[in-house]
């Protein structure tokens, strides 16, 4: 079974065409990036995988079940962590709230137990903020607070994993760590969809890259996806492309001089 | 100060603004830290000038003999009304122009019920301005239930108020329904603020409802002490403003309001001070 099943989906909002002709399936244990400009529905994907939104035609199946229908169901399975451009981290609630906030809303807000608590200081510590459980949100750096929701969705031991835009605002050790951190998780069999800019950081780690530009631009392998012509199909301007020792071709955006 | 004791006793419209001052302060440190989180801070100038309207409308439709209608009860109907219209407008725009543009419909509307009923139009002014000696023993009843039920709502939603502030988008996706949740939160937002009207009016409604939640929010250091702290801020400043009134005759609501503004601004003073400490 693929956990992951999108088939000519489309949708629409307030009559503009946000996404089009998008197919393509995950396997268990992949780590997978969407790739596209500003605008280019990434995040819509990641909502309709989610059940947020419901496609205009189409199907997407996650886990076997349609999420728009067994939303409730699907997201008992999924760990999602948002942009961080949404949060509000105006108020002082503290790191151990906002990792057990996933956990207590997937038990409906029912007591939490120890073991709930034990899940997740161990989420935190995989992020490398286990010292950070009675800290102050708000009082963490950009990069902490994103390890901090990394790991409220791990706590709450998802099958599948859908991060958006992680590496926003975040420094290079919590980049690393980040990354570290889904290679382990795509090993131990858990399925990965991460929304980024810039790919360089985990171009060595990903199976695979959704290229998006209102519809599928290419869907496939690193090798595969991250050609010159694909990424002016994707970009509209040509991206200097660099490939590495390894072979990787590292596609150089905008603030990068090669 | 012996007069001030005694008097608390013997005269009970200083008394009834006591317990005000108390259900006042329990709405600023309940519902007021739930505005300051959620960001909407402006949906109390919204929730009470929608309700100011609402009063006229009540007064109006009693006067055609259409329906008798406690003016409370009407400004709470507008009050709510608005804060779940700008909610449901703020999905595409921002819920604080939403709220602006609210704002200026209800006191378009205030205005226009109010030219309808010139004869009553001071029983509507008095809720612009409020008084809490002026205060019956009906209006503390009123405030009671609704506190109540603002507190209970807080008790039982108080997570998922807490998470649909902190990250909406993760809530959602974390099964919480959190476009009911919202609504419910900004409903109980503007019953808290209609609560506190009779007291202190619409003007100064946004002092003493958001500035001791503000101020705490500076100060404290996790989520149950901006509650507590809110709620001294605010019981504290009402009670000042009464004693004050007692000697100097001058308005409770607008001393309070005062203080708890004064304490706000020195609050953001002291963080910023803890900063450039913290720095040096």
């Amino acid at each position: 079974m693929k956990p992951i099943v999108v088939k000519d989906v489309e949708f629409s909002y307030n009559g503009e065409r946000i996404l089009e002709n998008v197919s393509f399936s995950v396997d268990e244990g992949e780590f997978v990036a969407i790739m596209g400009p500003n605008g280019s529905g990434k995040t819509t994907l990641l909502k309709l995988i989610l059940g947020l939104l419901k496609p205009k035609r189409g199907k997407i199946e996650v886990l076997n079940l349609n999420p728009w229908e067994s939303r409730e169901k699907i997201q008992n399975y999924i760990g999602f962590m948002p942009q961080k451009e949404h949060i509000s981290s105006k108020f002082p609630i503290l790191v151990k709230d906002v990792v057990l906030l996933g956990k207590a809303a997937r038990k409906k807000f029912s007591k939490l137990t120890k073991d709930d608590e034990e899940k997740a200081k161990e989420a935190l510590r995989a992020v490398g903020l286990e010292d950070y459980w009675l800290k102050r949100f708000n009082e963490l750096s950009g990069g902490q607070q994103q390890r901090v929701l990394l790991a409220r969705a791990l706590a709450v031991e998802p099958k599948i994993l859908l991060l958006d835009e992680p590496f926003n605002g975040v420094d290079i050790p919590s980049q690393d760590k980040i990354v570290e951190l889904m290679d382990e998780l795509a090993r131990k069999g858990v399925t990965i969809m991460m929304v980024v800019h810039n790919i360089n950081p985990l171009l060595h780690h990903i199976h695979k890259i959704v290229l998006l530009n209102k519809r599928l631009i290419a869907f496939g392998s690193p090798f595969e996806v991250l050609t010159a012509e694909k990424m002016v199909e994707t970009y509209g301007s040509s991206i200097p492309i660099i490939v590495c020792e390894e072979g990787y071709a590292h596609p150089l955006f905008g603030d990068t001089h090669g | 100060m012996d007069s001030f004791a005694t008097s608390i006793l013997s005269q009970p419209y200083i008394l009834r603004s006591i317990l005000a001052i108390i259900l006042i302060a329990i709405n600023a440190s309940v519902t007021g830290s739930f505005t300051i989180f959620r960001n909407v801070s402006f949906l109390v100038a919204g929730a009470s000038h929608a309700a100011l309207a609402g009063a006229a409308l009540a007064i109006v439709l009693g006067m055609y003999g259409i329906i008798n209608l406690n003016p409370i009860v009407g400004g709470a109907i507008f009050a709510v009304f608005t804060a779940l219209a700008a909610g449901y407008a703020a999905k595409d725009e921002g819920i604080n122009t939403a709220i602006a543009i609210s704002f200026a419909m209800s006191m378009s509307l205030a205005i226009l019920f109010i030219s309808m009923i010139r004869e009553y139009a001071a029983r509507v002014w008095g809720l612009l301005m409020g008084d809490l000696f002026l205060l019956t023993d009906y209006d503390l009843v009123l405030m009671t239930i609704s506190t109540l039920f603002v507190i209970i709502v807080a008790i039982i939603f108080y997570r998922e108020f807490l998470f649909v502030s902190f990250d909406m988008e993760g809530a959602l996706a974390y099964g919480i329904n959190a476009t009911f949740v919202n609504y419910l939160l900004l409903t109980i937002i503007a019953i808290s603020v209609v609560v506190m009207l009779k007291g202190v009016g619409a003007i100064l409604v946004f002092a003493m409802f958001v500035a001791p939640a503000a101020a705490a929010n500076e100060v404290a250091r996790k989520i149950s002490d901006v509650f507590i702290l809110a709620f001294i801020i605010a019981a504290l400043s009402g009670f000042f403003g009464i004693f004050v009134s007692f000697y100097a005759e001058i308005s409770p609501g607008a001393i309070a309001a005062l203080l708890a503004s004064l304490i706000y601004f020195l609050s953001v003073a002291f963080k910023k001070f803890q900063k450039f400490q913290k720095i040096g």
